[in-house]
């Protein structure tokens, strides 16, 4: 089984699974453990500031615009923030810096390391932007080292590399849905982490599990499919949902064997009614063995 | 129905034969994809001939429908469509040298010094936009026949599927621009000089040296190459996407934005609302999944059955109550989404029990039979 999580979380998954909900439960399930945690978001904090309502009070809310980490990743490279904005704002780089693909990762990364380097004795939870086909995220720091050949900014990559992407310095926590579609996405993204990476994903949340409907409904729903009229047809109605559900679930844990490949941690969090609080998540956690 | 909606679509049958579009977008986990689909079905069913293009295709659901992902639209064989039912799921992996391939059509020494370019190499598969910009053009070439009545387009789960239609143009000015004018500067000075004076002898301009410090000996250089290549062929680029452009931005073009009770999807949904409208654009539709209206008719009547075991009981119970707790949910959403976005219509759909992705698009299609007027231009 996995070992606990390092100073470093980066909460990963495709939209829609709850990603930023799970990352505010692993900061509040930091703060617990270690006293201080903070979570840190790539956009405009209001994802965060929603999934934190409430939680504890010792957690540190860093947003990070990717203009920010920009300059914040640039500083050090030209030893000044003042020639770190000229160099930027220059007439040319502007829109190349937009244009680009992997200068904002890599700012990015580059932010985390330093925010993390802050804070000694932090659990840092990061909510990763969410991955489409590509984990372009992470490869940054060694297609940066690849294409630079040496410099500054091939420092930075390694820097990177040595400090943030590195088993017991960072780890990926990626976040799935019990659903044939959305496991067989998150094999993918594990296999591209790990062979692109070469980060071990150690810890899987598997959100929105389902809860176990009584086994003896759907015999019973089945036995009275048979009857004539308006009843028969409720209970076929309600066999096919009982049936649906009783293979959704089934199918839910087969897929998660794909998921045992590397030997992570899989956690399960059940279906809330509504967003759940990240309390109510960090408590599910730790009864899942997260520390 | 509205009258407008009446009238787009006489005109289908007209000279022009431009398609009616609906483009469906949406964030993460919504059932976008599905949705979609089960949209593209109903069309096909009452009649018209429809193209559903997937630009982020699952291929659990191209499994189910029968469509390879790649490049080729194909005839789905799905019930009662009559043959009017296509499909277009072209593969995110394969459109950048697709992409690369029809620009540099008559370059073929460019192409091979753009291919071989190592930022290229390793950055080419995250160009954002690029996919969609190949998927827009496959699309109107497969429009230009005047074959399909309808087009559904669904965009990847993404805040921002949409901004590519700017993209380009940005992009095609930095192709034209000063930066590139600079940078192959920059990247002469560099060849001339041997490598072993190093990047420090770069420097013309205070920026250009530090710049080049700090990015060691390749980048700039690779980058003005890259550029230098692309600008080879920039007046292609821009009539590519200006292809897009026009699909995207006629009046023959509906945006429908798919939501479910959720508060990520509602931030997605009214992000992307402000997005079309810095565009110039308005949604015509929000399509809400999971956001059932009323009980299904069979919890009434087996709790009102004799004889009923605790357990089917208890079963009901549980059902019952996530669906009210979704109702709940669906109905604050839409009294906020009718707050903030007044007199768009809303479709609001149940949540399927089911497993396979086929059965859910199937179930969707009956469910939105009735709301097809509702979301077409």
């Amino acid at each position: 089984m996995a070992a606990a999580l390092a100073p470093a979380v980066l909460v990963m998954g495709k939209g829609g699974v709850g990603k930023t909900t799970v990352a505010a439960g692993l900061a509040v399930l930091g703060a617990e453990t270690l006293g201080k945690a903070a979570f840190v978001e790539f956009s405009d904090g209001e994802a965060g500031r929603r999934a934190l309502a409430g939680s504890h009070k010792s957690i540190e809310h860093i947003v990070i615009r990717p203009a920010e980490a920009l300059q914040r990743g640039a500083t050090p490279l030209f030893g000044s923030s003042i020639l770190a904005k000229l160099a930027l704002g220059n007439f040319a780089m502007r829109p190349l810096l937009r244009a680009a693909p992997a200068i904002r990762e890599l700012a990015m990364l580059e932010s985390v390391r330093q925010l993390v380097a802050e804070r000694p004795g932090t659990r840092v939870v990061v909510d990763m932007p969410a991955t489409g086909h590509s984990v372009a995220w992470l490869r940054v720091p060694k297609q940066g080292r690849r294409l630079l050949g040496a410099g500054p900014l091939f420092d930075m990559c390694e820097r990177v590399g040595r400090e943030l992407m590195t088993p017991g310095k960072s780890s990926i926590v990626i976040v799935t849905l019990p659903e044939r579609l959305v496991i067989a996405e998150t094999v993918e993204l594990c296999l591209a982490i790990t062979g692109e990476t070469g980060m071990p994903v150690d810890h899987i949340v598997v959100n929105r599990m389902q809860v176990a409907l009584p086994e003896a409904a759907l015999a019973e729903a089945d036995s009275l499919s048979a009857r004539r009229g308006p009843v028969g047809d409720a209970a076929r109605a309600l066999a096919q949902i009982l049936t649906a559900r009783r293979v959704a679930r089934r199918e839910g844990e087969t897929a998660l064997e794909a998921l045992h490949l590397s030997n992570p941690a899989i956690w399960r969090i059940p279906l809330a009614p509504a967003d759940p609080s990240a309390k109510a998540v960090a408590s599910w956690l730790r009864a899942e063995g997260a520390l | 129905m509205t009258p407008r909606a009446g009238k787009s679509r006489s005109s289908a049958s007209g000279p022009a034969k431009t398609p009616l579009v609906v483009v469906c977008a949406g964030g993460g986990g919504v059932g976008k994809t599905t949705t979609s689909a089960a949209l593209a079905l109903a069309l096909a069913r009452q009649g018209r001939t429809t193209l559903i293009v997937t630009i982020d295709p699952a291929r659990r659901l191209a499994g189910a429908m029968g469509v390879p992902i790649g490049d080729v639209v194909t005839q789905v064989a799905l019930p009662d469509t009559g043959g009017r039912l296509f499909a277009l799921m072209p593969d995110p992996r394969t459109s950048m040298r697709t992409f690369v391939d029809e620009l540099f059509v008559d370059q073929p020494a460019a192409k091979a010094h753009l291919l071989a370019n190592r930022l290229f190499v390793e950055l080419s598969d995250a160009a954002a936009g690029v996919h969609e910009l190949v998927a827009m053009n496959l699309i109107a070439g497969a429009a230009a026949g005047g074959r399909f009545e309808v087009v559904v387009i669904d965009t990847a789960p993404s805040r921002h599927a949409i901004d590519f239609v700017t993209y380009p143009g940005r992009l095609a000015a930095l192709l034209g621009g000063r930066t590139i004018a600079w940078l192959a500067g920059v990247a002469e000075r560099a060849t001339d000089r041997a490598p072993s004076t190093g990047a420090l002898s770069w420097g013309v301009g205070r920026i250009e040296s530090l710049l080049a410090r700090v990015t060691g000996p390749h980048l700039l250089g690779d980058t003005a190459s890259l550029f230098g290549d692309l600008a080879r062929v920039r007046e292609r680029f821009v009539a590519l996407t200006q292809h897009a452009a026009n699909l995207l931005l006629g009046d023959r073009t509906a945006y429908v934005l798919v939501v479910a009770p959720t508060a990520a999807a509602r931030d997605d949904a009214v992000y992307l609302h402000d997005r079309l409208d810095k565009l110039g654009r308005k949604p015509h539709a929000i399509v809400m999944n999971r956001g059932d209206v009323a009980a299904a008719s069979y919890v009434r009547i087996l709790r009102e059955t004799a004889g009923i075991s605790p357990s089917l009981l208890d079963a009901i119970g549980i059902l019952e109550q996530e669906r009210a707790t979704r109702g709940r949910a669906a109905a604050a959403f839409s009294a906020e989404l009718e707050k903030a976005l007044p007199k768009l219509p809303i479709v609001r759909l149940p949540f399927i029990e089911a497993v396979a992705p086929d059965d859910v698009m199937m179930a969707l299609a009956l469910e939105l039979r009735e709301h097809v007027e509702t979301l077409l231009p």
